[in-house]
């Protein structure tokens, strides 16, 4: 993109021109975004100061939720265990994702049907997912202990019936429940790699490996920034998936941040702490979303 | 529109090394049956829970859940089938989802791919710091703001109608971020030129970026519509009439506070995937052919 | 830029926190005008006592139009009702599933004072439970409480001796795994019991029964021996365990219905749902009955003394934003709804109402299906039944930290002790301090 010199009067007028050409375009969704996503949004980050119950007036309490959640342990186990998601979570789907998009990106008879399958985990009913993980899990019954213990692991894993191994379990069917998503991203942006880059490079006798270092990645980097940012979110976000699968158990071996949320805020009515927490979440995903901003900006000058 | 048609990118139409010598040929088969193998293996793996909402849609209420998992259904229940059309609204759920789904893509592409313009490629003060406020109400979870949401579109009138479903998704900040995204690798020199050409932003836009960004306006339209489709808190909160229900929450009527009829549950999800399959499999041309057919056209 | 800032700030909250309160126009008042009050209920087509309740109430008030507005099953229930309630849309009249649920209303504000309204209903047992400072905000119109379901036929193959009434703990689990053995014996595959996944099928009972529990002292040592019991069955294989339960998401319903176990302690509604899962095929058609909760010791048992279990009480409350001129009919409507005319009605779909009167009873037991014995009938209709959640403040974080402790303790995580010291420190440092 070109800089434009910023001081110069004469683009003063180029200036305002642009913001009115700015605004215009983003004045259709902008309207609808601030009326409804932006504006209750500044209200919850009101309420995080207040002890609000819904239902009456909020009163003021500074930032006495704030030091109730360093105080309190159930906190940051949902902290602990969000953050262990996320981080096995984000890396995994990536991978898996961007190795479906290659796969599937290729003119093979019967790609679409393919291509339609590996999309099903994110359209089939939450609840037929979590019933058939938990049921593959099983450790007494399940199919995936029984195959363990037929290639000889003597005591296999209790999966989401065990405190250990319940967030594995969760991270493994997070991973196969989303990759079909982000395939799809993928699949978008490799449609903007020109094919004479990988006729350019086979030609100088690239390996595929190469190809695929010295051309595909380059190739698809706003792609996987888009989907690194979403993906970071989505991860630290994630909710009804485990609500399902666990419902954040056993014990609180699999409480994250947004049950905790709900939680506090629906079960025990006090959603002036409950915002409290979500403007935590929010302060974590939004720092970490502007880092990955600027490595990337830094990356692309 | 010449100018700009030379300078164009031939896309990616296949991945390289479908073509060489025979040799290359024989060896090419043998990978490729390799892969359809792999593939057949994991489209099992990955229908394994639809396959058993299938059987489970054709068992008795108590059969649905056992110890161990079973395969076959016995004795096979197709009376769910014409159950469920009988004892719901079923057209009426899929109707409201479908039109909902229909109006959500809709507004969510225009207006995010507008906006998303505004963003990628128009400079003025101010641009990041709105677009940070964009991406950052991504990173607030919805059930933390939902009541306020909730309080202010009743005070709009909005609450239990279709409209509030409109209102709180077609506006959603990932459209206008994956859009600009998008945009971003679409080379500038098009726009300079089609600029010199005598083009308003209006017009390069629609004619240049908007013909370019296929791919990911049908991957923004297969992802907005299955959200909206699947979406069960959305309209939770905000539908109650029965003539307004969708798919989600009408299927979740099969819950009474004692009792669950998981099979006509199943039978339901069942018959609610099914229209999002077939989207998806039409919708998805556009990644092979739509940056191809259209780059000729400019 | 900072005063914009904040203008849009108190806008904002002036909009949603403000503004929340409108409503309660005056109209005349004329007694016999006709009149529509607004009811919440979920599950309409499934869930036939709203309707009962609205025909039965319009036969001795033709002038009242009770009409149902259908709220989503479950949790899901509360969730659309905070909302409608916070944003003043919700029905003039609304149900409190339990009592936790009670607490989050009334402490909000969110329900009339109807005192008026429980002076001529008598002795309904549950009604104590609705008072806050002697005010009633109100009324339950039914009361569920806790029994054990057993299955005739399998006790018969097993030659397991059914339950008589005199049951403590430890015969229960004594029979559980006798029953255990007889059944594997008789080449069958169904266990001794079931336990369902729910805390209170531990919990419940341990805070009836034993003497001088209390949940808000924040002491739960009452819970370990009916842990240990818990642990024991499920080691021994007599029942599934909890992780089978929840990983196969076993039903209740199912494992009753369709044989696969011998015994369920669940509550009174589960007699209503057997029936029609008899009638549909869903369940198998067995000799069943119902006998007393097993009890906490010698004290409590057999058919001459009380036995003590617990329940909430379902209750109906008015919503304080209701216009004058409905305020006379819902009122009416609470006191029919806790009643005995309401509680025949209720009893004639399977269900139990606030007051068990014999009337109710002999309807209840007047359905097909249901059994005969006089045991069945004397655990339906005597018992002492305690709340499982005492009204405070405290009672949902409580009851959420000892959900999360209960599925802590049947993994088998870290030992019984460990957890529920664990839970002992949590309530007091994230719960009780608040």
């Amino acid at each position: 993109m070109a800089t434009l010199p910023r001081t110069r009067p004469r683009n003063r007028r180029l200036v305002s021109r642009n913001t009115v050409a700015g605004w215009s375009f983003i004045l259709p969704n902008f309207l609808g975004f601030a009326a409804l996503t932006l504006l209750p949004v500044v209200v919850l980050f009101y309420v995080a100061f207040t002890n609000w119950n819904v239902f009456g007036v909020a009163e003021w309490t500074g930032t006495a939720n704030f030091r109730r959640m360093w105080d309190d342990s159930s906190f940051w186990t949902a902290l602990r265990n969000t953050v262990y998601y996320a981080v096995f979570h984000i890396p995994l789907t990536l991978a898996a994702a961007l190795g479906l998009a290659l796969l599937l990106n290729r003119k093979l008879r019967g790609v679409r049907f393919f291509r339609t399958i590996a999309f099903f985990p994110y359209i089939t009913s939450i609840v037929a997912i979590a019933v058939v993980w938990n049921q593959l899990f099983s450790p007494e019954y399940g199919p995936i202990n029984a195959l363990l213990g037929a290639v000889g692991v003597d005591s296999p894993p209790g999966w989401t019936a065990s405190a250990t191994w319940s967030m594995p379990a969760v991270i493994i069917v997070g991973t196969w429940r989303y990759m079909g998503y982000y395939m799809l991203l993928f699949l978008a942006g490799l449609q903007t790699i020109p094919a004479q880059l990988y006729e350019a490079a086979e030609t100088d006798g690239a390996s595929p490996w190469q190809r695929f270092v010295h051309v595909t990645l380059p190739g698809l980097r706003t792609t996987t920034f888009f989907v690194t940012v979403l993906l970071t979110i989505e991860s630290f976000k994630v909710f009804d998936l485990i609500l399902v699968m666990t419902g954040g158990g056993p014990g609180q071996s699999t409480l994250v941040l947004s049950q905790y949320i709900y939680q506090k805020g629906f079960e025990e009515n006090q959603f002036g702490y409950a915002s409290a927490v979500s403007i935590v979440l929010f302060g974590i995903c939004f720092g970490i979303t502007v880092i990955q901003f600027m490595v990337n900006k830094r990356r692309n000058s | 529109m010449t100018a700009t048609d030379l300078s164009l990118p031939v896309p990616a139409v296949a991945a390289p090394g479908n073509h060489g010598t025979s040799a290359r040929r024989v060896r090419s088969r043998a990978w490729r049956l390799l892969g359809y193998a792999a593939l057949v293996l994991a489209a099992a793996g990955l229908l394994l829970p639809f396959l058993w909402m299938v059987v489970a849609s054709l068992k008795t209420n108590n059969d649905v859940f056992t110890i161990p998992i079973t395969w076959l259904p016995d004795p096979v229940v197709w009376r769910n089938y014409v159950d469920i059309w009988q004892r719901s609204d079923m057209t009426t759920w899929l109707w409201n989802t479908l039109l909902l789904s229909v109006i959500v893509t809709f507004l969510q592409v225009f207006t995010g791919s507008f906006a998303a313009y505004g963003f990628a490629r128009v400079r003025f003060p101010g641009r990041n710091l709105l677009f940070l406020a964009y991406v950052g109400t991504i990173a607030v979870p919805w059930q933390s703001y939902m009541i306020p949401q909730f309080i202010l579109m009743s005070k709009l009138h909005l609450s239990n109608t279709l409209w509030s479903i409109v209102a709180i998704q077609a506006f959603g900040a990932i459209g206008v971020f994956l859009m600009k995204q998008f945009y971003e690798t679409i080379p500038e020199e098009l726009s300079e030129a089609a600029r010199v050409d005598g083009l308003s932003e209006y017009g390069i836009y629609r004619r240049i970026i908007l013909p370019l960004s296929r791919p990911a306006l049908a991957s923004l339209a297969l992802l907005t519509f299955t959200t909206t489709w699947n979406d069960y808190l959305g309209p939770l909160v905000y539908l109650r009439s029965p003539e307004l229900r969708t798919i989600q929450l009408g299927l979740n009527t099969f819950i009474s506070q004692y009792n669950a009829e998981y099979a006509l549950i199943m039978t339901g999800s069942v018959l609610s995937v099914l229209p999002v399959a077939v989207i998806f499999l039409l919708g998805q041309r556009y990644f092979i052919e739509g940056v191809a057919s259209t780059g000729l056209k400019g | 830029m900072k005063r914009t800032i904040l203008a849009t700030v108190s806008a904002a909250t002036a909009l949603t926190l403000v503004l929340a309160g409108c409503g309660g126009e005056d109209e005349p008042a004329d007694p016999n005008a006709p009149v529509t009050i607004s009811l919440a209920g979920w599950s309409l087509s499934s869930t036939p006592e709203f309707k009962a309740l609205a025909d039965g109430f319009k036969a001795t008030h033709p002038n009242v139009t009770v009409e149902l507005k259908e709220y989503a099953p479950g949790n899901d229930y509360d969730t659309q009702m905070i909302t409608d309630l916070a944003a003043g849309t919700a029905p003039d009249v609304y149900v409190m599933k339990n009592l936790k649920n009670f607490y989050t209303y009334q402490s909000g504000g969110q329900l009339l004072d109807v005192s008026d309204v429980t002076s001529g209903l008598g002795s309904v047992p549950a009604l104590a439970s609705y008072q806050v400072d002697g005010k009633a905000y109100a009324v339950p119109y039914r009361q569920d409480s806790w029994v054990l379901f057993y299955n005739k036929d399998l006790f018969a193959k097993a030659k397991v001796a059914p339950p008589d009434g005199s049951w403590t703990w430890d015969d229960y689990t004594d029979a559980t795994k006798r029953l255990h053995t007889g059944l594997k014996g008789a080449g069958s595959n169904a266990t001794g019991a079931y336990q369902h996944t729910f805390q209170s099928t531990v919990q419940g009972f341990a805070l009836a029964q034993t003497p001088n529990a209390d949940l808000l002292a924040g002491d739960f040592g009452y819970l370990k021996p009916y842990y240990e019991r818990s642990l024991d069955l499920q080691t021994a294989g007599a029942q599934p365990t909890f992780g089978t339960a929840k990983t196969n998401k076993l039903t209740y319903q199912a494992q009753f219905g369709k044989q696969q176990s011998a015994m369920l302690l669940m509550g009174t509604w589960y007699v209503a749902t057997l029936l029609n899962q008899r009638q549909s095929g869903d369940a198998d058609k067995f000799q069943w009955g119902i006998a007393p909760a097993p009890q906490f010791d010698k004290s409590t048992t057999g058919t001459s003394a009380t036995p003590v279990t617990f329940g909430d009480p379902t209750g109906l409350g008015i919503n304080p934003k209701i216009s004058k001129s409905k305020t006379a009919a819902a009122k009416a409507f609470l006191q029919y709804a806790a009643g005995p005319e309401a509680g025949k009605a209720l009893a004639g779909i399977g269900i139990t109402p606030a007051q068990v009167t014999d009337a109710a009873t002999a309807t209840l037991f007047g359905l097909d299906g249901v059994p005969q014995d006089d045991l069945s009938k004397f655990a339906y209709a005597k018992h002492t039944i305690r709340p499982e959640n005492p009204v405070s403040k405290h009672t949902a974080g409580l009851q959420n930290l000892l959900n999360e402790t209960h599925s802590a303790i049947l993994s088998d995580s870290k030992g019984l002790d460990a957890e529920l010291s664990k839970a002992q420190d949590r309530a007091k440092n994230e719960v009780l301090n608040q």
